[in-house]
């Protein structure tokens, strides 16, 4: 009888945001209540802030095409880590040259200044967050098309 | 010493940071994904027919061959990311290509031209979206409190154990990207014709699931 209330209760499609939602609330709470969660000083690809630089917070420092040191997870396998792979177009050198926010902009400079481009850092998820971008672009696109 | 719950991994890819690992089990869920994404490819789609009821009539949905391209190129886009997810050996990689299966799922369901499958796919996206939330933050507490995201590591015991909640919101992250009872709007979304393709959010769904519950016994 309680199982055929639910599946009616959940065979209205509206009511899976709320019950979802609900779900994040409780784990979330539940969350704050585990707290304080150990934190590990060793991490991976640490770095320190320059509150001064344009660049702040994707500063590591390094002109391009040379290489900085990173603490990788292995660093056998990415001999090319921390390599300085990318340069400011003009325009954003100007931006870096009059103000202090341009680590804010990355939307307006896609792929200009996010770290995993820049420093070479995790190559796979570039790769990953770029296609999940492009079937965001697609969806919209044919939809927006046929719609 | 490797803790043997998916079996040794047989081969080892190296992109840098994110291993790419075959274990017997991740061997197992990449050939189902990859035998279910080729059955895609070379399938051709069915032509939904609804009877009436105590009747002769019946009449037969014309679906457009673009829409079925575009949910073909999805489902596929599906299975690849799916198939990504099985083998990863990156906790932040993991999430990234469920998300990736999260939005290729309603991509394969917001392609048709019917309302009411529609608004189900609109709901569902809701749901994929806030999904990110639980499945980004997991990855990120794992991150915090184990200083690394290496799959590897954490099985061999190197790093400090993972926190219960963390894995409670990776799971949870996993389940609204498309699993039942949160992609339940499924039900509606049957009713979407074209046969092979909405299986794939069925497929992709369970493959996933199977692959959460090893990684949250791993740390």
């Amino acid at each position: 009888m309680i199982i055929r209330k639910i599946s009616h209760l959940l065979c209205n499609y509206e009511n899976i945001t709320r019950l979802f939602a609900g779900a994040c609330l409780l784990l979330f709470i539940a969350g704050i209540l585990l707290l304080p969660l150990p934190y590990s000083e060793k991490q991976l690809y640490p770095k320190t802030f320059d509150r001064n630089s344009s660049l702040d917070p994707y500063d590591r420092g390094g002109p391009p095409f040379t290489q900085v040191t990173i603490v990788s997870q292995y660093p056998e396998n990415s001999p090319t880590a921390g390599l300085v792979t990318s340069y400011l177009t003009p325009f954003s050198l100007f931006l870096s040259q009059v103000t202090l926010h341009l680590g804010t902009t990355i939307v307006s400079h896609p792929g200009g200044i996010i770290d995993e481009i820049l420093y070479n850092t995790r190559g796979l998820d570039t790769v990953v967050e770029a296609t999940i971008l492009f079937i965001a672009f697609a969806i919209a696109s044919y939809i927006y098309r046929k719609g | 010493m490797i803790d043997l719950i998916g079996g040794v991994p047989l081969f080892v890819l190296e992109f840098g940071d994110e291993l790419v690992y075959f274990t017997p089990y991740t061997i197992t869920l990449f050939l189902l994904a990859l035998t279910f994404t080729v059955l895609v490819l070379i399938s051709r789609p069915e032509k939904q027919i609804d009877i009436a009821f105590g009747g002769d009539a019946y009449r037969a949905k014309e679906i457009s061959i673009s829409e079925m391209r575009f949910r073909r190129f999805m489902a596929i886009a599906c299975g690849l990311a799916t198939m990504g997810a099985m083998v990863t050996g990156d906790i932040f990689n993991f999430t990234l290509f469920t998300a990736m299966v999260g939005i290729t799922n309603v991509g394969i369901v917001a392609a048709v031209k019917s309302p009411h499958v529609q608004d189900a796919a609109y709901q569902y996206g809701l749901v994929a979206l806030a999904a990110t939330v639980p499945l980004f933050a997991g990855a990120a507490v794992y991150a915090a409190v184990t200083g690394s995201l290496s799959m590897i590591e954490l099985m061999k015991g190197t790093v400090p154990a993972v926190p219960l909640i963390a894995k409670g919101m990776l799971m949870l992250g996993v389940i609204g990207e498309g699993m039942a009872p949160f992609y339940a709007a499924k039900a509606e979304m049957f009713r979407a014709p074209g046969a092979p393709y909405v299986i794939m959010c069925s497929l992709s769904s369970l493959l996933i699931f199977l692959r959460v519950v090893e990684i949250v016994m791993l740390g």
